[in-house]
């Protein structure tokens, strides 16, 4: 998954042109979009992971219809490239808006907040049922501790919007129902992105004289790039997937590099290429003016060693993939709402009282595709501070109740911890007066990790809890390139 | 027949067929009555060490026998390296698995339920690979293997969840680490047992000198081996600076495990009497905390 993230050329030319800066991460996704001029929208055809999900679906959910069918309309194609130019333009005027509509980025994020999830319940649940089965235990058992030595969280995750992520995916999917790869004909920009470059190929389909104008690589073509005439072939849309050669019985179908019949036109008008740029200004400046109040704001903890957070909202593309490493640790980041705007629509939030961040852990910035969480050395690491803690004396026990408890001091990983106590005697709401150790928190020393929050047995909200007061967010040359 | 010769007779009759059912158990456990109480060895080689205290307890064979399953319950609930001393050093624990197996346990398992995430806990702590080396099972906790167990003698606690493989098992040796612990002072035997607990623990830790000892009289642990190899001085339970830890190279073994807890205090340089959970402990009768009542052998190995 890693791979095709940082493989997605739409990634790549959106995240430098939203940063105005040279990304090495993505450096592959340009190698990428540079094959296209001379093989064409191969990645499409051989490589995409969500178009080959797309191919499985269809070849499950249509399998009985074999017959000859009418090619499907054409004239939604404009609508991938429409949304390509929002795209683009949001990125020149530096808002990254690719999130929503990149494949691979919402593949990834299907299957790490969702469908992995998905399988880890399903695969815990049948272990729980064969535990209840006498001759089975034992079996069960092994399952789970092998499962659990490198495979599976040891804790379920829950993540917030995994509903929403789900139902987007299925609807593309559904989609299928309408015309195999409707998403890659009609809406995706990184097809149109890769089409646009593909007007330019070098290898074509080729169909000689031996054709007999059966028709079948016109119905059969997952994109309708095949004219009325078999012959003609639209190179901006042919993803060279070679199903037409495969069914061309008197084998007059092949690819070479050599000019054929062929058109390669880029669907979209200029009515509507300004329209598109028209309505991405639009959207740019709505986003710029969302609003976020103050508490809201205060609320956004982001994971450590994340950019600064106009530079990391440039680059995060949402695809959730700190999000899923996290919760194989301290489980502290989340998809987020609206704490920051629709602008950090699903960027990755940390929730301490939900979770921690891991004291000895820096995988959020291994996984992070785009460099939006900065890949940092663990020295580094644990002295960066994400937030503060703040104790709420109306609900830490020590303070309202007069009784000691210390969870967050026990749980506090600073070695010079940054919750510390006084003993003090103090009356309790019963009018007894004993010594009690009232904890707080050295500013100095917390680092925002938030296990105090996590740990803190108080029912419902936390005795202490965090906001991103004292983060240290910074570009380092040395750690943001990799 | 009055009153009191009923009560008397019926007594006496209870006490028999008590006593007949498990007369062989009983008479292996009064020949498997050691000389002393508390066994205090210090020495170079933590596994030397832990050797010499089992053999002063008149061996490993007093506690486990042939076709035993054996729990045996570390501290690893921390993501820290065995020199923090935040952890049981994982050479105890490895050479107390090994003489498990050596008196011919069927099976010896090593868990606990931690605080940071468990894999890296087992990982770092070391523990899992020096147990599994010696032969142990060293499982993750499932949280569908807690039960529900009532506390007879709970004061606080009526019940509370307990990990079944601890329950269940024919012999538990408790092996904490010796470190400082800001609610109870000191975290030694009778805290380490939380380990085997479900549930949100933190609710434990206000009144925790009652809580504890509640749960300690559910879990009785036949052994309790305390680390002293390395002690966290400051700065508990989980530390991270290594100039906190002080090198102490002991450990005290013993059956009472309120005395090898009060022990400890002593070795840290704290007055038993004054932890509030040891002296509940010891009001409750789950054992003795002047170590001065005690029989102790102090021994020194060389190098």
């Amino acid at each position: 998954m890693d791979l095709f993230l940082r493989g997605s050329p739409l990634v790549a030319v959106a995240t430098i042109l939203a940063t105005r800066s040279w990304v090495t991460h993505v450096f592959l996704g340009l190698v990428v979009l540079a094959l296209t001029v001379p093989l064409g929208r191969v990645f499409c055809g051989w490589v995409c992971p969500l178009g080959s999900t797309l191919d499985v679906v269809h070849k499950i959910s249509l399998r009985k219809r074999k017959e000859l069918k009418k090619p499907s309309p054409t004239r939604w194609r404009w609508v991938k490239f429409a949304i390509l130019v929002g795209i683009l333009v949001g990125a020149a005027l530096g808002t990254q808006m690719l999130w929503p509509f990149d494949p691979i980025v919402i593949l990834t994020r299907t299957a790490d907040v969702a469908l992995y999830p998905l399988f880890t319940i399903a695969v815990s649940s049948l272990l729980a049922v064969m535990v209840r089965v006498p001759f089975l235990e034992g079996a069960a058992y092994r399952a789970y501790s092998f499962l659990h030595a490198a495979w599976f969280p040891l804790q379920q995750p829950s993540f917030r919007l995994v509903e929403l992520f789900f139902v987007l995916f299925v609807v593309i999917l559904a989609l299928e129902k309408a015309s195999s790869r409707f998403w890659c004909r009609n809406l995706c920009p990184l097809g149109a992105l890769l089409g646009f470059f593909s007007q330019f190929r070098l290898l074509h389909r080729q169909v000689d004289e031996s054709c007999t104008a059966c028709g079948l690589c016109r119905a059969r073509c997952r994109m309708n790039a095949v004219e009325d005439d078999y012959v003609t072939t639209s190179a901006v849309e042919c993803i060279a997937c070679g199903e037409c050669v495969s069914v061309c019985a008197p084998r007059a179908t092949h690819y070479a590099f050599r000019k054929p019949a062929r058109s390669g036109t880029v669907d979209l008008d200029r009515r509507r290429f300004m329209g598109a740029t028209v309505a991405s200004l639009a959207t740019v400046g709505l986003l710029g003016i969302g609003f976020a109040d103050r508490g809201r704001r205060g609320s956004v903890i982001r994971p450590p060693g994340a950019l600064p957070e106009a530079d990391f909202l440039d680059r995060c593309v949402r695809c959730q993939e700190c999000v899923k490493v996290c919760s194989s640790t301290g489980g502290c980041l989340q998809p987020s709402l609206w704490e920051s705007g629709l602008i950090g629509l699903w960027t990755p939030v940390a929730k301490p009282r939900e979770g921690y961040c891991e004291y000895n852990c820096n995988l959020c910035g291994q996984v992070c595709p785009t460099g939006a969480i900065q890949r940092l050395p663990l020295e580094v690491k644990q002295r960066t501070k994400m937030g503060l803690a703040f104790f709420d004396k109306s609900r830490c026990i020590p303070w309202y109740r007069g009784e000691d408890c210390l969870v967050c001091e026990e749980h506090c990983p600073v070695p010079d911890k940054a919750i510390r106590f006084d003993q003090r005697m103090v009356r309790r709401p019963d009018g007894s007066e004993g010594l009690v150790k009232l904890p707080y928190v050295v500013e100095e020393l917390c680092i925002g990790c938030g296990i105090c929050a996590t740990k803190c047995p108080v029912v419902g909200q936390g005795g202490i809890f965090l906001t991103n007061a004292n983060e240290q967010r910074w570009i380092d040359s040395q750690f943001s390139s990799q | 027949m009055n009153r009191r010769e009923f009560l008397v007779k019926s007594a006496a009759c209870l006490a028999a067929g008590a006593c007949a059912g498990p007369w062989a158990r009983l008479a292996s456990l009064a020949k498997a009555q050691p000389a002393v109480d508390l066994a205090v060895v210090q020495g170079p080689s933590p596994r030397a060490n832990v050797r010499k205290a089992i053999s002063l307890l008149g061996g490993i064979s007093a506690f486990v026998r042939r076709g035993d399953v054996v729990v045996v319950k570390p501290n690893m609930a921390w993501d820290r390296l065995p020199e923090h001393a935040a952890n049981t050093d994982p050479e105890v624990v490895a050479e107390i698995v090994r003489l498990c197996l050596e008196a011919g346990a069927r099976k010896v398992k090593v868990f606990d339920r931690t605080c940071n995430e468990a894999r890296r806990c087992y990982l770092r702590s070391g523990i899992q690979k020096a147990a599994e080396k010696e032969g142990a099972e060293v499982p993750f906790v499932l949280e569908q293997r807690f039960v529900k167990m009532s506390i007879p003698e709970g004061e606080e606690l009526k019940s509370w969840l307990f990990y079944r493989d601890a329950v269940e098992a024919d012999v538990l040796i408790n092996v904490p680490v010796l470190k400082s612990h800001s609610v109870s002072g000191l975290t030694i035997g009778l805290k380490n047992l939380m380990g085997i607990l479900g549930g949100d623990r933190g609710q434990l830790h206000h009144r925790f000198d009652k809580k504890i000892v509640d749960i300690n009289t559910v879990v009785r642990p036949q052994l309790t081996l305390l680390d002293a190899t390395r002690v966290l001085l400051r700065n508990g339970p989980q530390g991270g600076n290594l100039r906190d830890v002080q090198q102490m190279d002991t450990v005290v073994a013993g059956v009472d495990r309120v005395a090898v807890d009060a022990y400890g205090a002593v070795l840290f340089g704290r007055d038993p009497a004054q932890l509030g959970f040891l002296v509940e402990a010891q009001r409750r009768g789950l054992g003795v905390l002047d170590v001065k009542r005690l029989r102790v052998e102090k021994v020194s190995l060389a190098a």
